[in-house]
């Protein structure tokens, strides 16, 4: 089941009711949404009793900001993922060090990230976007997944990669900004 | 889009700004900078909620991993209104809130270092009927040993998160805040790291809750990042006092 199971319309009125207090609506969006938010936070984390302490925070955060929630600025799935990307980053900021895996096990994870998403392709944006993705240099694109899957930092994927800074910033800046215009032309 | 160097697209500084943050490739002080101007620059906050939408079709790739079954548990407990306190707690006289208001405030301007909490009753409605007790609010004021106040804390029973608000600007960098309840001379429990450089809510696990009652005293120590590695205070103290009830 992915979150394509829940329609943003159920998320929203599952936080509506959230916001107002009704605890059995938040285990709904709990159980609806929880899974994708900890395969999130684990990716960044990696260490599970840490990925799970943050899933908790995650959602004791969304219960108390669910009245914040605003349809028209975000999707409920995307506001709840921030939320958790923001958390696990926090989190990981917060480690004095992270263990890193070389190079090499970089671009195998990119690697494997297509077979991944070749299950969800039905879902039209993704596709959209790693279909960008895959227009770009290997190495630009394993940077912007190192950057978002990961949450590394540019100066952590320089030291680990031996990629200056300034050039790993304008992989990933020229990257996005094709992803994007891809994006707003295709919509 | 004419002239611009090869290596680097031509953005403005807050798109590329924008763009870093949702990416989650900065670090910890510039991720500050950024969520500070997010709550009072609508502006730039368009721009980090757009390349926010823009990355997230990514986040498909990512293969759902089903929580322990427990974890709604713990979430439950600290989202669920606590068993009400207010029969152990004296009932506030009327107008008493806003009195002890102005005076934990004063405290504070006057640069004690006491902590003063005040316990609020909403208009009680009498003494039973707990499902339907209004909610409490308990607000601390911590000040530094040389009395500057150095943030304000409130706890809403409803929600189970207390709300920290910085009184001053600290420089902490590199180094983590961490909150700690000390009860009849007990060794000091951490209440987890926090956040004194911007306005924020911490949300704090339900069973140590317990601890934040009048007599208590609560401490602030700067930890290495991360949070102390002993389990107690190792770090500098900068602020304490003793929660006294109004």
């Amino acid at each position: 089941m992915t979150a394509g199971a829940a329609p943003a319309s159920t998320l929203a009125a599952l936080l509506a009711r959230a916001a107002a207090g009704d605890q059995a609506a938040f285990r709904d969006f709990y159980d609806r949404t929880s899974a994708k938010l900890f395969g999130i936070i684990l990716r960044i984390l990696v260490e599970r009793g840490e990925a799970e302490d943050v899933l908790q925070e995650v959602y004791v955060t969304i219960w108390r900001k669910a009245a914040e929630f605003d349809p028209a600025r975000a999707s409920p799935i995307t506001w709840g993922a921030t939320i958790a990307r923001n958390r696990a980053i926090d989190r990981l900021r917060a480690r004095a060090v992270r263990p890193t895996s070389p190079v090499e096990a970089a671009y195998d994870l990119a690697d494997d990230s297509p077979s991944a998403e070749a299950v969800l392709v039905a879902a039209g944006e993704a596709a959209r976007v790693n279909a960008v993705l895959a227009t770009l240099e290997p190495a630009h694109a394993a940077a912007i997944r190192a950057c978002y899957f990961e949450g590394l930092t540019y100066e952590a994927l320089s030291q680990r990669d031996n990629v200056p800074v300034g050039t790993l910033k304008s992989w990933v800046r020229r990257g996005l900004v094709k992803l994007r215009q891809q994006l707003e032309a295709a919509a | 889009m004419s002239g611009e160097p090869p290596e680097m697209p031509e953005m403005t500084a807050d798109d590329a700004l924008a763009m870093d943050y949702a990416l989650g490739a900065l670090d910890r002080p510039s991720r500050r900078n950024v969520e500070t101007r997010l709550r009072s620059d609508p502006a730039f906050r368009a721009l980090v909620e757009a390349w926010q939408a823009s990355l997230a079709p990514l986040d498909e790739a990512t293969a759902p991993v089903a929580p322990p079954a427990d974890l709604w548990e713990r979430i439950a407990a600290e989202t669920a209104p606590p068993a009400p306190v207010r029969a152990a707690a004296p009932a506030p006289s009327p107008g008493g809130f806003w009195q002890s208001l102005a005076v934990w405030r004063g405290l504070a301007l006057a640069g004690s270092i006491a902590a003063v909490v005040a316990i609020a009753g909403v208009a009680p409605r009498g003494p039973v009927a707990p499902a339907a007790a209004p909610p409490q609010l308990l607000v601390a004021s911590l000040a530094a040993s040389d009395g500057t106040p150095l943030l304000s804390a409130t706890y809403d029973p409803l929600r189970g998160s207390v709300a920290l608000a910085p009184a001053t600007a600290a420089d902490h960098r590199g180094r983590s805040p961490e909150l700690w309840v000390i009860v009849d001379g007990q060794p000091p429990k951490s209440l987890g790291l926090i956040d004194i450089d911007g306005a924020n809510a911490h949300a704090i696990p339900a069973e140590r809750l317990q601890g934040l009652k009048p007599g208590a005293t609560l401490a602030i120590s700067i930890e290495p990042q991360g949070g102390s590695p002993t389990g107690l205070p190792t770090g500098p103290v900068v602020a304490t006092g003793k929660l006294v009830a109004i």
